[in-house]
Formats: structure tokens, sequence, C-alpha cells
């Protein structure tokens, strides 16, 4: 496809940004016209269709992806003995066969490939292979050899580097994202659409950052706020608020395929989330994502690790698992280990290594070996590869229960550290002036104390021999003791890895079955592919950690920020969010990417001041309505601001929302809303504890869907429905569907049903007439008023449903009693039938698109 | 300069961006072929070449027939997937030998040193032979002829029709990796199921019903779990899921109207929520909210079709009585295989059947007679029901589990009653109908039933291969590139851009069993 960034002069191998400003300014005018014509604007004619024009073919922009599509199968990493030709080894292309080359450069035109692209008796490829060369790809590659056959890494193989700009050079955070957005529109005679109405910002800002609408206090201090801060503002608030966690939480639940069942056979349930709340916690913390992501694969192997550092490694814990009756311990031992190295290809390198599970990889410079050298990371984690149907699958820690527990453990936290930070003191241990004079088993003391951590240090406060410590100071560690164990009385054992000593062997498996190792003992390393020099990385997963947040890891910013741009945007910059390698799209801005994924890592792996710099930009800010002006339907300009229906779990929090009835309860045990019975019991087999669906009780089915139970081999149809992943395997771009049976989940669910009749039964409680009523809502979901044809058809259908049950009451109350479960009210027939009217006026605009959408 | 007007964008809209969407675009009757006329080849063409997807799907007026990539013999499937595991040792695979062998121990030589579970590989007794305690009969098919027990007498009546595969084969012992390996080509889960490939390759012929509709049958013995993933879609668009077609509450989910809510007051509605998104259009633009108008109608036709589909006093009592006492109630497999009829008469071409309780460890006897007279009977009228109405020819019927039983017993062996663990190296799957050739035998085993062997004798040990098949052997991924072929789908070619790489139902894998198909499909 024509990528706007075809004009981009500066590319990931330039040089610093003088020299391409100075490249960009002798672009001749003929030139860019030329180039204009022939890339037009971003049209599906001529999607993936090379354009051979005067200028120098890129070499990786340009020729890799076809010689990776059209030869690499036969000719790339995995070339088998009879085509040893290696077409991605330029030394290998240039060798000399035996009288001539694949890639001749000082005969051009007697390269092989050159020769037997253009043979009508002996073609590459061959005639009967399922991949053909177009006649532009043939020019392509010609023109290529032609031009010297000079070679260049892949895009995404080499580290991001700044290239500035050429709009506007100088710009830096949000500016610089403008300016690289601009960078492609103005050639093409483009300006960006205009800013979107205010309320539309806000409505579109708070369901971004928060996946809620615009709390009304909030929205209001905006919309009557005319000065230039009052965006940033609203931005900051967001930022800070509780809800912004949950949401993006999310996303990275459905990367790593989070769920609170084990996910085969009996599906029996797990206790994982406090891992969960750990995620939620660490966003709204905004813990630096080096961090963040060091915890998740290598928390147990930090000196001394905390409670939250062991906590993130169920990361590691999350594959799916079985305990089938018969199934060989040493297959399962492979497939999860399978499992966590391509989940972690797909997460954090954005590359899929599936393929080079039982082969060479086809199209990445990615061995058999290689793979096995990456997997033996994760094959040296102490559990058993069969998880017995256990909830607690061995190892487990406790930790708090939700987030509210989370909270008065880090108070306890705080509290012991201040109580260790005034003993500290005492200590005479380096102090010159106390150190002779101390008994020789208080020093023995005091060596253990600096040795242990601050949970630690209390139990030693509390023993006898050597204590220094002052009766009342160790009556205060009893107390703090006393304290946690109460506190740990009520907490959840959740999954966690360990190390196991010593290291499990890992061998190559050939054809990747488990009972045929080949070849020595692995030790783990990273893939070569992707450079060598990272220093002395240990040989376990904590290097693994250190090696893809090296400053030279060309891939882990890029696949970070890509999501995140995808989570503000709508779209990813690379739209292949799975694939940056050899087989994947590339950015439709690659200077934005880089820029980003730059920024990222040299400010703190800070994702909150990330996600404010997108946010803050006037590209997100633009206005979404399609543009006549341009034939951009998947906005590969990003010229229009983000429009697409929002995800399963928004849907339902709006009508939550709407409802008055949205219960802020942060993080605990997933809770079980109303489903159609026996879905499970279709399913399950009669010995698995998730067999039974057992609805809970209210306030807790009106908790946010984040925190629905997931069950992975039978999520919650209403997020099936509404394209949630299973959480079986990654999935970091959902579809977008669109299907009559959603139509149906839309108007007939019985959670909708009965929070429309809550939310009408609040309506009613305002002090306003129809249309008061009608604000409030239309405020509450799309945060604005309603405009005269949204207020005349809605109070029209009000005025339907009103006759329609003063006439038969008693459909009224069938549909009140039926959906009542829930809720509490008592009313009167008349207020029953008021209420019924306006919860299906309510549901109608529950499914409207003004508020199932992001706009 | 902002030409920003508010006219409706037709130029964007006119140019739905992505394959994804193109091809995505569930149901509205459109299937991939009705869509690139719809479109013209133009559009289609630029589809092809874009987008995270990439299909090779010419358009039917392109190619003149219908069928995707060569003219199909079977324009609909109906998948009877009998879940757990079916003992062919006890239905259809005939070994007389084994009765003077009872409780002997199985040649080491027949096990040849092949894996199996964890369940029988240690116990006490070894692995006693066990022969099945069940009459079998041999009925013409016009072939060599069909070896049935008595456990199957309705099902014998329409051998002729029955095209039965003795040497069906799989590696995967375990039953969730087997089950997500016949219904998704992969062991591991994350793959879209056959039947989403096939929403997404065929599309619809209905426009008042959804494409994919998938039944779960009652059975006295759901031992095994089912899972999402096996009518799940994977990485293809969510749209292509298969939708549960239940007999407890809604048939749909959530098809029926709150209680108290008509079908005027819901299209009262409906008409308020055009006119609600029509604005909205109006205002933004996006296409989608067109297409979901149109969803939201077809929504309201599925209230209405849904219903009169589950609605039997249309059938005539012989037809009733040709499916047995059991189709009068609601989820029994009988009444799966009335409803998959009905839905075929009505254009849906994407219908499987789940009946579970085949896991036979222990008490195998008493369990499989109950599990076989659950299905048989609805199976045959099934087929004669199709063929009385001149359905079954380009009806394609598909009969089997995800691997076989063992011919050794597991736990105690008497001759009245024993257990069967898993056995992927051998298994019976019947297919009926859609260009398949009617009655055909084919495939052997050894006289244990453990081996696939020539008619010669020898035994043979296939491995899945793409550059070559074995005769006589049917790998799983076989078995699924030749449902695709009576299809009218190339299973090299039905194709969608995940990670990278164009994935397909049968990996790098499969071959159409060409020996199988009726002079028809052969030309094809």
């Amino acid at each position: 496809m024509v990528e706007p960034h075809h004009l981009a002069i500066g590319s990931h191998s330039n040089p610093p940004h003088t020299i391409v400003v100075v490249k960009w300014a002798v672009v001749s005018m003929a030139r860019l016209i030329v180039s204009l014509a022939l890339l037009g604007l971003p049209n599906l004619a001529a999607a993936d269709e090379p354009q051979v024009t005067d200028d120098r073919v890129d070499f990786a922009k340009q020729v890799l992806p076809v010689l990776s599509a059209k030869c690499f199968l036969c000719h790339g990493p995995d070339a088998a003995a009879i085509s040893d030709l290696r077409l991605d080894l330029p030394d290998a292309a240039t060798a000399d066969r035996g009288g001539y080359r694949a890639v001749d450069r000082d005969q051009p035109a007697d390269s092989a490939v050159l020769l037997r692209i253009h043979s009508a008796d002996d073609p590459m490829p061959p005639l009967d292979a399922e991949a053909q060369l177009t006649d532009a790809e043939r020019e392509l590659l010609s023109k290529w050899i032609r031009q010297g056959g000079e070679y260049a890494q892949h895009w995404a193989y080499v580290p991001p580097r700044i290239t500035p700009p050429r709009s506007n050079p100088a710009a830096v955070g949000s500016a610089a994202i403008d300016a690289y957005i601009a960078d492609a529109l103005q050639p093409r005679g483009l300006a960006p659409a205009p800013r979107a109405e205010k309320w539309i910002l806000a409505r579109r800002l708070a369901l971004t950052l928060t996946g809620l609408p615009p709390q009304p206090e909030m929205l209001d201090a905006y919309l009557s706020d005319d000065s230039p801060a009052a965006y940033e503002r609203l931005v900051d608030a967001l930022l800070a608020s509780p809800a912004f966690g949950e949401h993006q939480a999310r996303y990275w639940l459905d990367a790593i395929r989070y769920g609170d069942t084990h996910g085969l056979h009996l599906d029996n349930r797990r206790g994982i989330f406090p891992y969960r709340d750990w995620v939620i916690k660490a966003l709204n913390e905004n813990l630096p994502w080096d961090q963040f992501i060091t915890w998740q694969l290598a928390g147990d192997l930090q000196t001394q690790p905390t409670l939250e550092q062991q906590v993130a490694t169920g990361f590691v814990r999350m594959n799916p698992t079985t305990a089938e009756g018969g199934a060989i311990p040493e297959e399962f031992q492979a497939k999860n280990s399978f499992d966590r190295t391509e989940t972690f290809g797909t997460v954090f390198l954005g590359l899929s290594l599936t393929c080079a599970r039982c082969h060479t990889h086809k199209y990445d410079p990615i061995t058999h070996e290689d793979y096995f050298r990456l997997l033996a990371y994760f094959n040296n984690t102490t559990e058993h590869s069969m998880d017995g149907n256990k909830y607690d699958y061995e190892p487990v820690i406790k930790a708090p229960t939700d987030l509210a527990q989370w909270q008065k453990w880090q108070q306890w936290q705080q509290q012991v550290n201040d109580w260790v930070a005034a003993i500290d003191p005492q200590s005479p241990l380096g102090d010159a002036a106390k150190l002779p004079a101390a008994d020789p088993s208080t020093l023995q003391w005091w060596r253990q104390w600096t040795q242990l951590d601050a949970a630690s240090k209390l139990q030693l406060a509390t023993q006898d021999a050597g204590n220094p410590l002052d009766l009342a100071t160790r009556a205060s560690a009893a107390h703090w003791l006393q304290q946690r164990e109460a506190m740990e009385q009520g907490w959840s054992t959740t999954l966690i890895a360990k190390e196991l000593t010593p290291p499990r062997e890992t061998r190559v498996l050939n054809r990747g079955e488990y009972d045929q190792p080949i070849g020595e003992p692995l030790s783990p390393q990273p893939l070569p592919a992707l450079g060598s020099n990272w220093g002395d990385l240990p040989p376990n997963r904590l290097g693994l950690a250190q090696w893809i947040l090296h400053p030279d890891h060309p891939l882990t910013t890029r696949v970070l920020v890509n999501r995140f741009w995808s989570q503000v945007f709508g779209a990813p910059l690379v739209r292949t969010p799975e694939e940056f390698g050899l087989q994947g799209d590339q950015p439709t801005h690659p200077e934005l990417l880089d820029f980003l994924a730059v920024d990222f890592r040299t400010h703190d792996w800070d994702m909150k001041r990330l996600l404010k710099q997108l946010v803050m930009s006037q590209t997100f800010q633009q206005s979404s309505q399609w543009r006549s002006d341009l034939d951009d339907p998947a906005n590969q300009l990003w010229a229009r601001g983000p429009g697409h229906r929002l995800d399963a779990e928004v849907m339902r929090d709006l009508a939550l929302v709407a409802s008055g009835r949205l219960v802020q309860a942060p993080g605990g045990e997933g809770f079980k809303p109303f489903q159609p019975p026996g879905m499970w019991e279709a399913l399950a087999h009669p010995g698995s504890n998730t067999r039974v669906y057992q609805e809970d009780g209210q306030p807790g089915v009106f908790r946010r869907s984040l925190y629905m139970y997931w069950k992975r081999t039978s999520p919650h149809p209403m997020m099936t429905l509404f394209d949630a992943p299973s959480r079986e395997s990654s999935c970091v771009q959902r579809s977008r569907s669109n299907t009559p049976v959603q139509s149906l989940g839309l108007l007939n669910e019985p959670q909708r049903v009965q929070l429309a009749l809550a939310a009408a039964h609040r309506l009613q409680q305002l002090e306003t007439d129809d249309n008061g009523r009608l604000r409030d809502l239309y405020k509450t979901l799309a945060g604005r008023a309603p405009s005269e044809l949204e207020q005349t058809v809605c109070l029209q259908l009000l005025a339907d449903f009103r006759q329609r049950f003063e006439q038969f009451p008693a459909d009224a109350r069938s549909l009140y009693e039926a959906n009542v479960t829930q809720l509490t009210e008592e009313m009167d027939a008349a207020e029953l039938n008021e209420t019924v009217a306006w919860s299906q006026v309510v549901m109608t605009i529950l499914a409207s698109d003004a508020v199932i959408m992001l706009y | 300069m902002h030409p920003q007007t508010n006219q409706s964008p037709l130029r964007e809209q006119q140019l739905l961006q992505t394959r994804r969407q193109l091809f995505g675009r569930s149901a509205l009757g459109l299937g991939t072929a009705a869509l690139a006329q719809l479109l013209g080849p133009a559009a289609l063409a630029n589809a092809a070449a874009t987008g995270n997807s990439r299909t090779d799907i010419p358009s039917a007026s392109a190619t003149g027939h219908d069928g995707v990539h060569h003219r199909a013999t079977a324009k609909r499937v109906i998948y009877l997937f009998m879940s757990g595991g079916p003992s062919q040792h006890d239905m259809w695979d005939y070994k007389p030998k084994l009765n003077d062998l009872f409780n002997e121990q199985l040649p080491a030589s027949v096990r040849d040193g092949q894996r199996i579970t964890g369940m029988s590989s240690n116990q006490a007794n070894g692995l006693p032979i066990c022969p099945s305690k069940y009459k079998f009969q041999k009925y013409d098919n016009q072939d060599r002829g069909v070896w049935v027990s008595e456990l199957l007498p309705h099902t014998a009546q329409v051998a002729k029709e029955l095209c039965v595969v003795h040497s069906t084969f799989t590696e995967a012992i375990n039953h969730d990796p087997a089950i997500t390996y016949i219904q998704t080509g992969s062991q591991v889960p994350g793959r879209p199921s056959l039947g989403a490939w096939l929403s997404y390759g065929l599309g619809s012929d209905n426009e008042n019903l959804p494409s994919y509709l998938v039944m779960h049958a009652r059975s006295f013995h759901a031992e095994q779990s089912l899972f999402n993933r096996l009518w799940g879609p994977g990485f293809l668009p969510s749209e292509h899921q298969g939708v549960l077609l239940r007999s407890q509450g809604d048939p749909v989910l959530y098809l029926s109207n709150p209680p108290g809510i008509d079908g005027q007051d819901r299209r009262r509605q409906l008409d308020a929520l055009t006119a609600l998104n029509q604005a909205q259009h109006a205002a933004f633009g996006a296409p989608e909210i067109l297409d979901r108008i149109k969803q939201h109608e077809m929504a309201f036709r599925m209230q209405t079709s849904v219903p009169e589909l589950m609605d039997y006093t249309d059938e005539t009592e012989a037809t009733l009585q040709m499916y047995g006492d059991d189709v009068k109630i609601p989820g029994t497999f009988a009444a799966c295989c009335l409803n998959a009829r009905r839905l075929v008469e009505r254009g849906v071409r994407n219908i499987q059947i789940f009946h579970r309780g085949w896991d036979a460890h222990n008490n195998l006897p008493k369990e499989h007679e109950d599990q076989c007279r659950d299905i048989d009977q609805g199976s045959a009228a099934l087929i004669r029901d199709l063929k009385q109405r001149g359905l079954l020819e380009d009806t394609l019927v598909v009969w089997g589990g995800e691997f076989g039983r063992t011919v050794y017993c597991q736990g105690g062996l008497t001759r009245e009653n024993y257990g069967r663990d898993h056995h992927p190296r051998c298994f019976t799957v019947w297919m009926a109908g859609g260009g398949v050739k009617p009655g055909t035998t084919y495939g052997r085993t050894d006289d244990y039933g453990y081996n696939i062997t020539d008619a010669d004798g020898n035994v043979l040990v296939p491995q899945p291969n793409k550059d070559s098949w074995t005769p006589g052997t049917m790998h799983i991924h076989d078995l699924n590139a030749t449902i695709l072929h009576l299809l009218g789908i190339d299973h090299r070619k039905l194709t969608y851009r995940f990670q990278g790489r164009d994935f397909r139902l049968t990996d790098v894998h499969g071959h159409v069993m060409h020996d199988l198909l009726d002079s028809r499909a052969a030309a094809s």
C-alpha cells in the first residue's frame, strides 16, 4: 500500500537531521510532483504495488518486502540445501557461484536474479510457486540491482533514532507529533481537520484515558473554562483518576492473555487476580515501564523481591495449562514454554516466533536454535507442568485481595519503613566511635539488620539475642508484625514464578516435538538478529528483561508505543501490531514511531507522559468527521480524529454510568453478572469447578466490566459478542465487528434492560420535566444536550411507550418484574408505567451510535 | 483551508478500507463472491492488496460457477461432531479375529513403541485385548461393503449413501489438544475454527439468519469439555464466530424482546434508533454507522425467522417419525438434526452439531449404547430427509470425533464390560452427500484395529506431510482439506494474514482426498 512516508527523505538509516534538511532542500520540484502523482493519495488501487520512480530505490522499504514475500520461502533464512542461495544475506547473494553471481554488483546486467526473474524458460519464482512477482516488482528488483544491489537492514531491526520533522524540525512533544503528521499532509496540499468541538473532546478524552464518560462536574468545569489551559487541566485530571489504570490495564490484560481459569480441559479456577490488581495499581501509580516489564518478567530475581515484584511475575504463569488425565508432563512442559516464548515475542518484540519452533524462520533471521535459546529463559521455572486443576497452582504467594487492601498494605509498609528509618541511625556499624564498645552479639545483630528487608527486620527486632533495641521499640515491632498477620489473614493466593536451580536443560526439539531433543544443552541467549552488544546479561529472565530494555534494542519501545498510539487513536501506526518482522506492515509514519519510541525511553518509560503528549496533540484533537476531500478510509494519514465503536467493556460501563449504579470497588476477584442459564454447563466437564455459573448479587454485579470473571473457554457472551478475545492466546488488537446478533444484545440483554430500568428510575427522581431528563441522559452518555431531532425522536418514542403501557399496564409490569431482581424500588402502577416507558427510551439511546461510538 | 462540509463524504464511504472490513462484512446475505460482484472487480483487487489479510477469492461472476476457487459440489456442510472419541471398534471397524484373543496382551510389535496415554501406560493388567461385544453385520454399499455394529441400526440402513473412512488419524492423544487440532488445525488454542474459516470463505445465502450456527446436543454422559474456541474466530474478525442455536432459553442469545415488549414496540424502537443513527452518520460520516443500521434490521428479521425455524408445526408426521421420538424434545441430537435440515432449507451454509459423551474409559457398553441411541436415528434421518428433498447432493454431512479408542482395555475387562483409552492412530469418520462418493469403504486397519494398513496388510505409518500423501490414509488435515474442496475452496488459498504470515486451516499440510470424491467433485 502507499504509505505517506514515501515522501519522507529522512529514513531510519539516515544520519542526523541537518543532513536530512539539506537533502530535502535539494529535492527538485519536478521530482516532487512526479512522486506525488505516482504515490497519490492513499489509494487502494496502488496498494502493495511498489512504485518505481527515478528515485533511488530504498532497499529496506521497497525491495526487502518483495524479496521476503516472494523469494525467502526458498532463498531465505531457512533455505534448504538444494536451493542454498540465500538472498537475505548480502555476502551470499553477491558471492561467486561458479562463474556467476545472484547479484553482480560489477556487472549488474549479468546478475542471475535479473536473468531469472525475466526468464521465460526457467523463471524465478518457478511457475508452480504460489507467490509470483508482479511486473512492477520485477521492475523494482531490476532497478535495485542496476543501482548497485545494495543491502540494508529491515527497518525494525535497526534501533530507532530521532529524525526531526521536516515541517518543524525544532518541534518537541505534542508539536513534534503534529509536525510528523504534517510532513505527510503538506506535500499533498492537505491540512489537518479542524479541532473538534469541546464537548466532543471532553468525551473523547475521558473515554480514551479512563474508559468512562466525563463526570458531569468535570465536563461543566471544562466547558465553562475558556482559558487555553482548560484542556490540559482536563487531561491531567483524567490521568490522575483511578479509572485510568483500570481502563489502560485492559489492553495489557488482552495482550498477556489474563484469565481467571486455567484455560484447558477442566478449565478450573485459577487464583491470579491479585496480579490483575497489581497491573491497575502500577499503571495508576505510573510505575515506569522498564520496571513494569522487569518485575513481570523477573520480579523473583530481584534482590530481596518485594511482594509487588513477586506478584508481578504472574505474567510468566499466565499461559493456559491443563491437568488432563493421561496427558504427558514432558509434552506440556514443552507446550507451556512454547506459549510463554511466543507470547513474549508478540508482546515485547512484535515478532511471531511460532515458525521457529519447528524450523528456522522462513522470513526473519531467527534460527531454530535461536528460538530454543530464547525459550531457555522460560523453561526454567519451578512449577509442575500440569496444574493439578488447583486454584493455588504452586508456587503461589499471598497477596491483597483488592486494591483497598493493597493500599492498606502500602500504608503499613510506609509506617514500617519510617520505623526502620528511625532505628538505622543507632547502628554502631561503620561508626568508629561506637564500634569498639559494642558487644559481639549486638554487632552480629546489626549485621543481620543491614541485610534484611523491612519486613524481616521486624522479626529480628522481636528476637532477644543481641537485640540492642529498647522494649518500646521491640513492642512496636511486634505490633507491626501482628498487624501484618491480621492483614494477611484476609489475603488471597496468586500464582508467581520462581527460578529453578539447577536449571532445567533446554535443547532444540526436532520439529518442535517434545520427545525429540537434539544437540547440546543450550544456554539462554537473546536473538542474535537484533544485535549483539548488550553487555553482560545474566542468563536468566532478569537478563531477558535487561536485553529488551537496552537502549539499543530495536523493537521493544517501538512495539509498546505503537500499541499506546492505537489505544489513543483507535488504530496503530504499524497496522500489524503483532508483527514487526519482514512480513509485517511498514509504519504509516516511521519517523513518528521512532520519535515516540526514543522519547518514551529517554523519559523514564513514563506512560502517562507519553499518553499526555498524544492527547495534547492537535492530531488527536481533530474532528473525526469523515472528509470529502480525501480518500483515506483507514485514516493512514491521521487527517481526522479517531472514530470507532467502543469496546465491549466500555459499552457496558456506559450503561452502568447511565443507571447511576456503577460501583467503584477497585480490584478483587472477578464478579459474575447475569448471563443466560446453561452457557457453562453446556460446555463444561462434569468435574470442572467452573461448570455452574452462579450469578453474583449486588452491588458486585455493578462493578466495572474489567473485573468480570474471565473463564477462558467461555467468557461472558456480551464480551465475545463485541469482539473481546478469549484470552487463551495473546491479542494485541481486537477486531471491530458489526453483526445482527450484536443488535439483539444491545436491545435485549437482561443486564442492559435492568440498567435501563435503573437509569429510568434515576431520571424520574430528578426534579425536572421530560426534556430535562433527556438532557441529563444525553449529557451523561454523550457529553452534550440532545439535538432537536434527537429530542423529537426520543420524546415521541416516550409518548408511544406511555400510551402502550397506559393501555396495557400488565406489559409494563411483566417487564419490570422480570428484570427487577437486582433493583429494590417499590413503586405504584403509574410510576411503574412511567419507569418502564422511560427504560425503553434509555435502551434505545444506549444502543445508538452517539453512545456506543467514540468520535 | 478546510474543505470541510456537512455533506455526506461519499468518497470515503465508497472505499471501504481494509480487506478485514470487506470480507469481514458479515452476513447481510453477502458472501465474498456476491460482495465482489457488488463492489466490482477493481474494488476487490484493491482490497486484496491492502489491509491486514489476504485471500485470493475470485468472484462467482468471474468464474461462472458457485464456488470460491472452483466449482463447489457442496453448497453447505453439516458437521456432526462426536466429542470424546467414539469407539470405532464397537461401531465400524470390525475385527472378528479379536474374539479369540480376549484378554491377551497386545503384542509389542503391533504397538511398535507408539506412545499411549498416562491413563493406561502403567495399568496393572497391561494392555489386554478387548474384542467388541457387539454383533456386526455387513451391509452392501456397492463397494466392498461396510460392516456396521448393532449399535447403529438406522445408520446402517443408509450405508449406500455413506463414505466410511477407517484410516483417519491424528497425532494428538488427549482431548483438549485433539479436539482443538481437528477443529482449528492446531493443537494449541488461538487459531480460527473450521466453521469460522468457512464463514470467512463462504459468507451467507440468508439475510435473516446467521451464516454459521452451532448446536450442542443433549448427552447423558457429557464427560468431556467443549470450548468456545471450537467455533471461535481465532484471529479472524470476530463476526465469523459461530452463533449458538440453543435449546434452552432463547434459541439465539438475546433473541427475545424483554417481556412486555412486542414486535410493534421493537419496530418503533428501531425506527427511532435508525433516525438517531442517521443523524449521527450525517454528522460524522463513518460508514460503519450505515452498516449497523442494516444489522439492526437483520436482527429484527431474525426475531421472526428463528422462532419460525424452531417451530415444527409444518413438518409432516412421517418426517417427525423418521427422526424418532427424541425429535420432539428440544436439545436432543434428533432435534438438532431436524433443525439442521431446516436451516439448510433456509440457506444457512455452515452448521455444526456437537454431541458429547463419547469418552468411554470405563463402562463403554453402557455409555456407548446410550450415545448411539442418541445419535443413530437422527443421523440416518438427516441423510434420508436431505436425500428425499434433493438436498443431499449439494449438502455435505460429516460424522466423527477427535480420535478413536484403543483395542486394549482400560480398567477391568470382562466379555460384557470394558473401557477403552484414546487412540489417535486410526479411527472412523464418515461423510455423505455434497460430492462425496456414496457407498464407499475407504482405508484399512490391521487385525487389531491398531494401525492403518494397505490392502495387503502392510502397516502404513503416514506422517502429515505437505509434499506427499500416503494412499489409504486420511490425516485430519486431509479431512479438512477435503471438506473445503467440496465447498469450492482450495485449502491452500483460503488464507488470512496474521503475524506476517498467510495462515490457513490446514497449516502447510493437507491433501484433498480425491479417492473419496464423486465424478462431479473430482472434476472441480
